[in-house]
């Protein structure tokens, strides 16, 4: 193996692990200052979006470079092609804690509504999973990220609830609609993070066994390897 | 292993010494029929030497020995019944080096078919225009079949040697590294002639570089130390190898 080959991974992984610890710190700062209606974390947040992206371009690029240059096989094919996802993913999270910190600044009275109807159960919900995925990843534990999977679904299930007590309120008081509108956005952002979460722990999964595990579906092979890494970790 | 083809050459507990040396250890090996099976792993790990021995190349050596059946449809080819150079018939060998015979183009391919028997020049015509034609060369050189065969490219001259190899109609092809002195885009041909020879004939190849065994084969086996330490479906074996021994060498990050 070549030690430059070998090396570029390395730096692969470690600008990966930087641009997880910069999007997790961009969730916690926007879900904080949604919570404190603190206007100068969010515009932290928005303002170092364009720090993200510039770094998910050169992730990318990197990993087009490591393929062109070296066809990488087995568990270095993986990696790069976890490399990409992960990536991909981390980025949209970035985007969605971009726009959760917008509502901060622009609709300033939707931080009182989200205190009204507790938002915040959603919120730690999602931090956390996002959280682990990265730890999982950083640690190569795929039964730690097989552990964050189920958690996903607990989050659609906030999700409704709060969607409803929502309209409920917006229904209540027209006067809440504006506000109420915009966080009905945000809850939806909320959401998605932890499907990106969901999605970086399967690939997490496939790194260290080779197996793909989404879409489980349809996916029986998926289920199968699911239960046998959850029984594993349970010895 | 190789459950879905019917099983061509197999080998059971095959063991092989050069003199006192020994090269292979135990090997058990099925290879199906009209599939490519590439042999991968580093210099001096026995697969060419496991190649050579199913066609009995390895008898030209002196002082070697062989333990253990390999067997081709059925019958172990080192039983006292087998005629060597019937076997050869039946299983072609193209190697590293095209070396095509000092002759013309025409005459490398019928000299094989014209050394025991007679042969009508109507027929010979017929096989040295099929044979060139299987082996893509057919276009190149039909102007030119009396001109000298010295006279063509490294990566013709190779396909005319797996022209030579054809003429004889063997029912397998060995190939021992065929395209290591070749450029990228004789390279490019001759891999694409492989894939389109595996509907006739079982092809087993030896190869040094693993993005051929990837491209061209459907089976590799990975040999290290004299022994077989995988044997798989070629996507499987690049993209989950069972062993680690495996995966440290097709990641390079072998010794």
């Amino acid at each position: 193996m070549h030690r430059s080959f070998e090396e570029d991974l390395d730096k692969l992984r470690t600008r990966l692990i930087r641009m997880g610890s910069l999007v997790e710190e961009q969730v916690e700062f926007a879900l904080r200052a949604l919570r404190e209606g603190n206007q100068e974390l969010a515009r932290i947040v928005v303002d170092r979006d364009d720090k993200v992206d510039k770094l998910d371009l050169k992730i990318d690029k990197q990993c087009q470079r490591i393929f062109a240059l070296n066809q990488p096989v087995a568990s270095d094919l993986r990696l790069l092609l976890a490399a990409v996802k992960i990536n991909n993913e981390l980025e949209r999270i970035g985007d969605q804690a971009t726009n959760i910190a917008s509502i901060v600044l622009t609709t300033p009275n939707a931080v009182q509504l989200a205190n009204q109807i507790d938002l915040h159960r959603i919120s730690q919900a999602v931090y956390t999973m996002l959280k682990s995925s990265l730890d999982a990843f950083i640690n190569n534990d795929p039964g730690l990220a097989a552990h964050i999977l189920p958690s996903d679904s607990n989050v659609d299930h906030l999700y409704d609830l709060l969607r409803q007590e929502l309209i409920d309120a917006m229904k209540e008081d027209v006067a809440l609609v504006s506000d109420g509108a915009n966080l009905l956005l945000g809850l939806y952002d909320m959401e998605r993070m932890a499907d990106h979460a969901t999605n970086i722990a399967e690939n997490v999964i496939f790194l260290a066994e080779a197996k793909l595990v989404r879409h489980r579906a349809v996916n029986e092979e998926g289920i199968d390897l699911m239960k046998a890494i959850q029984e594993r970790d349970s010895d | 292993m190789a459950k879905e083809y019917p099983v061509k050459i197999e080998a059971h507990n095959f063991n092989f010494y050069y003199a006192a040396k020994q090269a292979l250890f135990g090997i058990n090996l099925s290879i199906p029929e009209r599939r490519v099976t590439a042999f991968i792993g580093p210099s001096g790990c026995g697969k060419a030497t496991f190649l050579r021995s199913m066609n009995r190349m390895n008898d030209l050596i002196d002082g070697t020995r062989s333990e253990g059946d390999m067997k081709i449809d059925g019958v172990d080819v080192y039983s006292k019944d087998v005629d060597v150079v019937t076997l050869r018939r039946r299983v072609g060998m193209v190697f590293q080096k095209s070396i095509p015979f000092p002759k013309s183009i025409y005459e490398n391919i019928t000299y094989g078919l014209t050394l025991n028997e007679k042969v009508a020049k109507a027929d010979l015509d017929q096989v040295v225009e099929s044979s060139l034609r299987k082996s893509a060369l057919w276009d190149e050189v039909k102007d030119r079949l009396h001109h000298s065969a010295q006279g063509l490219s490294g990566g013709q001259q190779q396909r005319l040697c797996i022209a030579r190899a054809v003429a004889i109609n063997p029912e397998i092809l060995l190939m021992d590294e065929p395209c290591s002195a070749l450029d990228p885009i004789s390279t490019g041909k001759v891999e694409e002639l492989i894939t389109e020879l595996k509907d006739t004939y079982t092809i087993v190849l030896v190869t040094h570089n693993m993005q051929q065994a990837g491209r061209v084969s459907d089976y590799t086996g990975f040999f290290l130390m004299g022994s077989l330490i995988e044997f798989d479906r070629t996507r499987t074996l690049f993209t989950s190898p069972a062993k680690r021994e495996t995966e440290d060498y097709i990641t390079g990050r072998f010794g």
